[in-house]
């Protein structure tokens, strides 16, 4: 489902991703753990083009990424195909939930309104949060944001999600009903990379897990066998 | 609230004016050794303009008429600047005298002591040598085009002659600037311009492409204008004046300045008699002035609701270009933002109305006020957004891109909607300050409130009851103002509720 070749990524002279190489398959959970500052995150955005690299090649979902600018074009395409979820949610905070999570639907793949509302509806209830349709973001406590944003990226039925760090911002609680979430996605077969410091997460969900440090893949493998 | 202290202030200063200023009599006059006399530059010739030569000077026929008007009161003459139609209130404060082709009318008589004539003007219709107008008997039938349009400066013989001449096709238009309906006449938006027959003939070559029609058709006389209560220095001006008509000095002056002296002075000697205007009632003063306060009331209303939301539109397009255009378009659009701002509403308004007639495209004074107020606060809400569109985080950018919506998608549908709900305060306050803005576009003779305002008051002499009648009209247009933005920033505060799925 991806490939990442010799990726190589540098911020003025801070060698940020060296000679990074991975794959995952489809369906499987890819755990992506190493110590702050390793480059998880800018691989993670390398992953959807948030961020352009200096060498190396990504392919995913059947799109090709090359070093340098990348055309706008693609990158849309891409990311029809590439969900993501962020650490702070960034959830649209002039729109209630249900509009956050048809918002895309409707903007990029033309539904109808109700056509779209309906499938955030959907999503809504598989998060459990039906009930919030018509509230506003800032309203929801950290995990039923999360939830929504998860659902958000969902909408688009994307062949890949990708979350970054998606329960660090959270209290033990919420963590544990934003993990329900993503264990039960991994078990239906959707496609995962997850930036995560929690090893047990990665023990329970993950195929494998990848570690950096310091821009550099350290070890890669089996949950199992890597933590 | 602001308007309304403004003209609460406005009405107290006036008050101030009518009752309590003492005056500065003959006694001080003399004693401060010099005479100070109030007119307006701007006017132009032949009555007191820069001198050509040394701008620095003032020349004219008025400037050497108060010199020896002074020195008949044995003291120096010190000229002060005023806004024409606007010189009667210096009396008192800021000069002893207005001596600036003041036309002698019965209303004048009331309000201020008026000395005897001492010019005699007459009104000229002035049209275009090529156009259809070769009798000012034209004017009682409909032209070409419909109802004739003739210029006039505001506040003069010319505006009232005019305006009281109902059995006219023609629509009267005021100008604040005396050759400016000249201007508008050449470039074909007015059908002729009416004035004194003196500042035409001062004029006449740099207009040569117009001509006078027939014979005038109205005239009367120029007064020097003192407070009402220094009775000892309007006797003494009285008094030089006869001397100056006597001893033959004020006909050489106006034979220097190719004023017809002989002519002049022998309609000075038959001068009637002008009777004094009648104060008039409460109940008649509020018929003759209430409609048309309330039309331009109206005016001010149009003028705010049209110029604001296309200053918004504007500004957000300029906003977005400048942070997310093409690489090229941002300097320009910068240029845009500084020169607008950097430069006076009023002179944008005289660019665009006086201005772009001589390119050929000459707009109807309401377009233009609209157009000038528009693009004049594009350039600030422009500014508004900016800091707007900064002001959202990063964040929610990125998610929508993330989302597959490409960057236009993401500021129609995200980035735009959330900056227009965090300078909702800004946005509003500003179009409280253009409601007041509108005030300007009276410069191209567009009458709203506050000029309306003005021109009554000083034409009644009714500063004080007109001011509290403004006053209310003001308060009437900008609560119902106040609510709505409040109404409508309420209703952005809320998320997009139910089925709908409204952004911005
Ligand atoms: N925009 C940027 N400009 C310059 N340096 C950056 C930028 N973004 C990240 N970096 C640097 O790149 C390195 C890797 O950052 P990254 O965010 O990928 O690490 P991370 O593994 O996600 O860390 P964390 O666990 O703290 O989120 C860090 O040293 C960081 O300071
Ligand atoms: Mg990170």
């Amino acid at each position: 489902m991806f490939t990442v070749s010799s990726l190589t990524k540098s911020w003025t002279h801070l060698r940020v991703l060296d000679d990074v190489s991975l794959t995952g398959a489809e369906g499987t959970v890819t755990a992506l753990v190493g110590p702050s500052g390793s480059g998880k995150s800018t691989l993670l955005r390398c992953l959807n083009g948030l961020e352009t690299f200096d060498a190396g090649e990504i392919t995913i979902a059947g799109h090709r990424l090359a070093a340098g600018p990348h055309a706008p074009g693609l990158l849309e395409r891409l990311r029809r195909d590439v969900g993501m979820v962020f650490q702070q949610f960034n959830l649209f905070a002039h729109l209630s939930t249900v509009d956050n999570v048809a918002l895309a639907p409707r903007v990029v793949l033309g539904l109808s309104a109700a056509e779209s509302r309906a499938r955030g509806l959907e999503l809504l209830d598989r998060v459990g949060l039906r009930a919030f349709a018509n509230a506003r973001p800032a309203t929801l406590s950290g995990g039923q944001q999360q939830r929504v944003a998860i659902a958000r990226a969902l909408a688009m039925r994307p062949r890949v999600m990708l979350f970054d760090e998606p329960t660090s911002a959270l209290d033990p609680e919420m963590t544990a009903e934003v993990m329900g979430v993503i264990v039960e996605l991994a078990r239906a077969g959707q496609t995962m990379v997850v930036v995560t410091h929690d090893h047990g997460f990665a023990r329970r969900a993950a195929s494998r897990v990848v570690e950096l440090a310091a821009g550099r893949v350290v070890r890669q493998g089996l949950a199992a066998d890597v933590l | 609230m602001k308007l309304f202290r403004r003209v609460l202030s406005a009405s107290m200063l006036g008050a101030a004016l009518v009752s309590t200023a003492a005056a500065a009599d003959l006694d001080e006059v003399v004693a401060r050794g010099e005479l100070i006399w109030a007119a307006d530059q701007e006017g132009g010739g032949p009555h007191v303009f820069p001198d050509p030569a040394n701008p620095q000077r003032l020349t004219g026929f008025e400037v050497e008429l108060a010199a020896l008007l002074a020195e008949e009161l044995g003291v120096k003459a010190r000229f002060q600047q005023g806004q024409w139609d606007r010189l009667p209130l210096l009396l008192g404060r800021a000069a002893d005298c207005v001596i600036n082709g003041i036309e002698l009318t019965p209303e004048r008589q009331r309000d201020y002591h008026c000395s005897r004539p001492y010019f005699a003007y007459s009104l000229q219709l002035l049209p275009r040598r090529d156009g259809p107008l070769d009798t000012f008997h034209t004017l009682a039938s409909p032209g070409p085009k419909g109802r004739w349009r003739v210029g006039v400066l505001t506040g003069s013989a010319a505006e009232s002659v005019m305006r009281s001449r109902t059995d006219l096709e023609v629509d009267v238009i005021g100008y604040d600037g005396t050759i400016d309906s000249l201007e508008q006449v050449l470039t074909g938006v007015l059908d002729a311009a009416v004035m004194d027959d003196c500042i035409f003939n001062f004029y006449a070559d740099r207009f040569s492409r117009l001509r006078t029609v027939d014979r005038p058709f109205a005239g009367g006389f120029y007064t020097i204008l003192t407070a009402g209560d220094s009775p000892k220095l309007s006797a003494a001006i009285d008094v030089a004046i006869g001397r100056l008509i006597a001893d033959g000095r004020l006909k050489s002056l106006y034979d220097r300045w190719d004023l017809a002296g002989r002519q002049q002075m022998l309609m000075l000697r038959d001068a009637a008699e002008i009777p004094v205007a009648r104060r008039k009632s409460l109940g008649e003063l509020a018929r003759d002035t209430l409609p048309l306060l309330l039309k331009s009331a109206g005016m001010t209303v149009l003028l705010s609701c049209l110029a604001f939301p296309l200053a918004v539109c504007i500004g957000l397009a300029v906003a977005v270009g400048r942070m997310y255009g093409p690489v090229w378009l941002r300097p320009l659009l910068t240029a845009y933002v500084e020169v607008l701002r950097g430069t006076p509403l009023m002179l944008q308004l005289y660019a665009i109305f006086f201005l772009l007639p001589k390119i050929g495209l000459a707009l109807p004074a309401l377009v233009a006020a609209v157009i000038g107020l528009a693009l004049n606060y594009s350039a600030y809400e422009s500014e508004i957004y900016r800091a707007g569109l900064k002001a959202v985080p990063l964040g929610q950018f990125e998610a929508s891109l993330s989302l597959g919506l490409s960057k236009w998608q993401a500021l129609r549908h995200v980035l735009v909607p959330q900056a227009v709900r965090i300078v909702m305060p800004p946005v509003t306050s500003d179009f409280i300050a253009l409601f007041k803005d509108t005030s300007v576009c009276s410069a191209i003779t567009v009458i709203e409130l506050t000029k309306r305002y003005s021109v009554l008051a000083l034409s009644t002499g009714r500063i004080v009851e007109l001011a509290v009648v403004t006053a209310l009209l003001y308060l009437c247009m900008s609560w119902p103002l106040a609510l709505l933005s409040r109404w409508v920033e309420q209703r952005l505060e809320r998320p997009a509720a139910g089925g709908g799925m409204t952004e911005g």
